[in-house]
């Protein structure tokens, strides 16, 4: 079976070098930016980390795009969870070694596991898609920063000792783990199909990454170092923004939008 | 700072042993009659989802119950066995209740389109294959596999959790498991989806031509999980 496969390269509108640099400044950005707010001006600041992983989500679900627009063979879904099953091992290496560069140990060692993925799949495997390697680098880069900016906005930090007691043991990071997952693998798998455009995907990233950010803020509710009301209210006006725009985009991709009304009281009158 | 080499020299038994636990769950997926999108239309042999949600459901089941054997005992032999068994009973469920759905709710007589007679109970497979189809449900060859690689994939996933748990480091018991799961289950996921591209998605079991690739997913995965393998122990070992 083929998923989504046209068998060639995907037409964008946008560069993917201008969502690389969106993804990987603008989520590291974000991150150091929010962990230095919430350490000098306080934890309302927190939603800054969730703003970097809609950023990392936006360009990770641009890459699955291009790469699974080649046709993998499978679903599209594979591609997320093995993005965000590299993303959390180099996570948790980056975090517990990097101390204040953990994020930048954690985007790298992803991206370097990512590309020997990569390299395998074309050379061992023979899938034979002529930007496997770049995809999946991207990707796994991508995964990483996801994980690293959903959990500073669970915890307003990303200091390994406070991630590993506040999302790691309690469990966040099984949801950090799916959501983060989805939001990478869902905008294109909802969207593939010849009529498939790159600003409706790429609207729905924002949507998914906006969900994210709405669990991120519930769960930092009982964190002392993150604040949850600013990261839901952001969350929650983002996706409705992505949301309508999604809409929109739907309406004008469509041949024509019609109702069709409720369904018929009695099976008779639908004859 | 962590003594990197210090952390690797002392646990590079286990470092070996994940490397080996990633193995055998990419080649598991070799053996579990994956149907995909077409066998959740009763058009192709298998069940009817795809090799990630597999793989996930029968290993993660294997790993909830290797973990709870871990809190009885150290022994290896009863980790990996609770955790073939648990990963064996959750693919042999799914696969009978597909088997139901797919006999008494579709309609059509399990039969695999890759084999004229089934190799186990020589029974003939292809008039039974519906027109325009890739076979359907599961006949006796496509379970026996299924079952057989549920096992085997218990048990690489079971290997890599006890490996990971049986590391030397000073962090608190609830704080190591949760770090200990997550990365069984980040390890688990990538040796789930390598073999499924090796694949293209489909597979019936190991009497499918398909199968005789399981090679290429082997080395692949022996290469990312060794460099997983190293990253995680050095993790888990510095803290």
């Amino acid at each position: 079976m083929s998923a989504g496969g046209s068998g060639g390269g995907a037409s964008e509108a946008i560069p993917q070098n201008k969502l690389i640099a969106f993804g990987a400044a603008g989520g590291l950005i974000a991150i150091y930016l929010s962990y230095f707010m919430v350490q000098f001006a306080g934890p309302a600041f927190s939603f800054i980390g969730a703003l970097g992983a809609i950023c990392a989500i936006v360009w990770g679900s641009a890459a699955v795009r291009r790469v699974a627009s080649y046709g993998l063979g499978t679903g599209v879904p594979s591609i997320g969870m093995l993005a965000l099953g590299m993303g959390v091992v180099a996570t948790m290496f980056g975090l517990a070694i990097g101390g204040i560069a953990g994020p930048i140990v954690a985007f790298v060692t992803a991206m370097v596991i990512g590309l020997v993925i990569g390299a395998l799949a074309n050379r061992i495997i023979g899938m034979g898609i002529p930007i496997m390697e770049q995809s999946m680098t991207e990707i796994a880069g991508a995964g990483t920063l996801a994980i690293v900016g959903l959990s500073t906005a669970m915890t307003g930090t990303f200091m390994f000792d406070v991630v590993l007691t506040e999302v790691i043991a309690t469990g966040y990071i099984a949801l950090i783990f799916i959501a983060g997952g989805m939001a990478i693998l869902h905008p294109f798998n909802a969207n593939l199909g010849p009529d498939e455009k790159q600003d409706r995907t790429l609207s729905t990233a924002f949507e998914k990454g906006a969900i994210a950010m709405i669990m991120a803020g519930i769960v930092s509710a009982v964190s002392a170092g993150a604040s949850a009301a600013p990261t839901i209210v952001i969350g929650l006006a983002i996706w409705y923004v992505s949301f309508s725009q999604y809409r929109n985009y739907v309406v004008r991709d469509a041949y024509d939008v019609v109702g069709t009304g409720l369904l018929p009281k009695e099976e008779e009158e639908s004859e | 700072m962590i003594d990197i080499a210090g952390v690797l020299a002392a646990n590079f038994l286990y470092v070996i042993l994940i490397t080996l636990g990633g193995v055998l769950v990419s080649g598991s997926v070799h053996f579990v009659p994956v149907g995909g999108a077409p066998a959740a239309m009763a058009q192709a042999t298998g069940i009817g989802t795809g090799t990630v949600q597999l793989a996930a459901g029968a290993g993660l089941t294997g790993l909830v119950t290797a973990g709870a054997m871990l809190n009885l005992t150290d022994s290896i032999a009863l980790i990996l066995a609770a955790g073939m068994v648990g990963a064996m009973i959750m693919i042999g469920v799914t696969m009978i209740i597909g088997n139901l759905v797919y006999i008494y709710g579709v309609g059509v007589p399990p039969a695999s389109a890759k084999v004229d007679y089934d190799p186990i109970t020589k029974d003939r497979q292809d008039i039974y294959v519906s027109q325009g189809t890739e076979g359907h449900g599961l006949p006796t060859v496509s379970f026996v596999s299924g079952i057989i690689g549920g096992g085997l994939g218990g048990i690489g996933g079971a290997l890599v959790y006890y490996s990971l748990m049986s590391i030397a480091n000073g962090m608190a018991s609830a704080d190591f498991i949760g770090l200990a799961a997550i990365f069984a289950v980040g390890i688990f996921f990538v040796n789930a989806v390598i073999p499924s591209y090796n694949i293209g998605g489909t597979i019936e079991g190991f009497h499918d031509p398909k199968f005789k690739k399981w090679p290429k997913a082997v080395v692949t995965s022996l290469i990312v999980t060794f460099m997983c393998a190293i990253v995680s122990v050095i993790t888990i070992g510095g803290l």
